[in-house]
């Protein structure tokens, strides 16, 4: 079997950590051959799991997992743009800060403790996420308003190099990862994500950071090497 | 002449198939219909890896809640729906143990294995006895370490590290091992491709 065709097989299987598992899971975003060859895998050792008897989870599960989505887990929740939170976007912006981090800070000073927001706000709670960038003290730090279904990418303290560009990677637990776009050294960006993106994204999804040829992996190219990734939390 | 019980059986499959696109839809009602199909089994996977009753609930939650934002990304022509429906449990279960927030073998699995239903019941007529066979007869052509190295990977979630550890063999040793397996495992599964066509 090639690198590959291995790389594949242990991807499935979790056999991978570290550095190799960076290197599979920046395949399965770039990579279609390879995203097809580890559900392939996949697929071919899932009959396993029919010899795991089935057993019963407690009766009130599925009414909580109604409840879940009410609270805005599904697709459609993000629609549910309330007034307020578009105000204070607006206000973000009108404030000009270099760090998106920053503006949240100010943004919850809008709302001194013992003021109540809009409950909406908290069913859709915003997500933070940083991107260290190797052993340097710099990152590349990500705020996301589902609602908005806006992320903000400060990427205030880097410098481009004139040779490189960094690309960062939404990766799903299933299927293939996709682009978050180029990130623009020196520069706080708003990005509008369509909806098939935004609604990939929440607690715990995964970030990786590959370094690509200026411009970005262009399509049909495998993605570059990845050197840094991080994880979206509900903040 | 397909028999009775296989009718039953591809029936079963294809209103799976069809609540699956209609999840992708956004339609909720049938998201309940493929928990109320799929639960038992998808719970019991969730539990043979966590070993927790409760965790493995609250993975199961997870999944489902998962597939109501990820339902879009089931091929019907890769993989039957009660197998990518328990390869994405088993993805979520194994995430959650990765991202440490389960100490691995809360509870030993005689004890989770107590909890598990003794009637098969529905869930097994969605799977597929074919595919079962060609991949259990292709692990048994591997060496009984090699094999059950790969079952532990699968089940457990172990790495690399982790399984050279346990069975206190050196990490390239037992990624040499593991490959040569994998290479054996895939001639044997696509062998049997040809021989089905």
């Amino acid at each position: 079997m090639t690198d590959h065709t291995h790389l594949a097989a242990e991807y499935a299987l979790g056999l991978l950590e570290g550095e190799d598992l960076m290197r599979a899971r920046g395949l399965v975003a770039s990579d279609p051959d390879f995203a097809e060859a580890v559900a392939r895998w996949e697929t071919q050792l899932s009959p396993l799991l029919d010899e795991v008897p089935a057993a019963t989870p407690r009766a009130d599960l599925w009414p909580q997992i109604e409840a879940a989505l009410e609270q805005g887990a599904g697709p459609a929740a993000a629609a549910n743009v309330v007034p307020l939170q578009q105000q204070v976007t607006r206000w973000k912006w009108a404030t000009g800060v270099t760090s998106a981090a920053a503006a949240l800070a100010l943004a919850f000073l809008a709302f001194p403790p013992g003021t109540s927001a809009p409950l909406p706000v908290a069913a859709q709670p915003e997500l933070a996420a940083v991107v260290p960038i190797g052993d340097t003290a710099l990152s590349i730090d990500l705020i996301y308003q589902p609602g908005e279904r806006r992320m903000y990418v400060t990427a205030a303290g880097l410098e481009a190099d004139g040779v490189h560009d960094h690309e960062l990677w939404l990766v799903p637990p299933e299927g293939a990862a996709q682009s978050l776009g180029v990130v623009e050294p020196g520069t706080v960006k708003a990005v509008d994500l369509p909806e098939n993106l935004a609604v990939q994204i929440g607690d715990g999804s995964q970030l990786v950071l590959t370094r690509e040829p200026l411009g970005g992996a262009g399509p049909g190219t495998e993605a570059g090497p990845v050197v840094a990734n991080g994880e979206f939390s509900t903040i | 002449m397909l028999s009775a019980a296989d009718r039953n059986a591809a029936e079963a499959r294809a209103a799976l198939k069809a609540a699956i696109a209609r999840v992708a839809r956004g339609d909720r009602a049938a998201l309940e219909q493929v928990y109320r199909a799929t639960h038992r089994k998808l719970f019991g996977i969730c539990l043979r890896i966590l070993g927790d009753p409760k965790e493995a609930e609250d993975a199961l939650q997870d999944v489902y809640i998962s597939l109501w934002r990820r339902a879009a990304s089931y091929d019907p022509d890769r993989a039957s729906p009660i197998s990518w429906l328990a390869i994405f449990a088993r993805n979520r279960a194994i995430d959650r143990l990765r991202t440490g927030k389960v100490q691995r073998g809360a509870v030993p699995v005689e004890e989770a294995a107590e909890i598990a239903d003794d009637a098969p019941a529905a869930d097994a007529l969605l799977e597929d006895a074919e595919q079962t066979s060609r991949i259990h007869h292709c692990i048994g052509q591997l060496d009984a370490d090699t094999g059950s190295s790969i079952r532990n990977a699968f089940f457990e979630g172990r790495t690399y590290a982790e399984l050279a550890e346990a069975s206190d063999t050196p990490l390239g040793t037992m990624k040499s091992r593991i490959r040569r397996g994998l290479a054996k495992l895939k001639a044997c599964l696509e062998q049997d491709d040809l021989e089905a066509k």
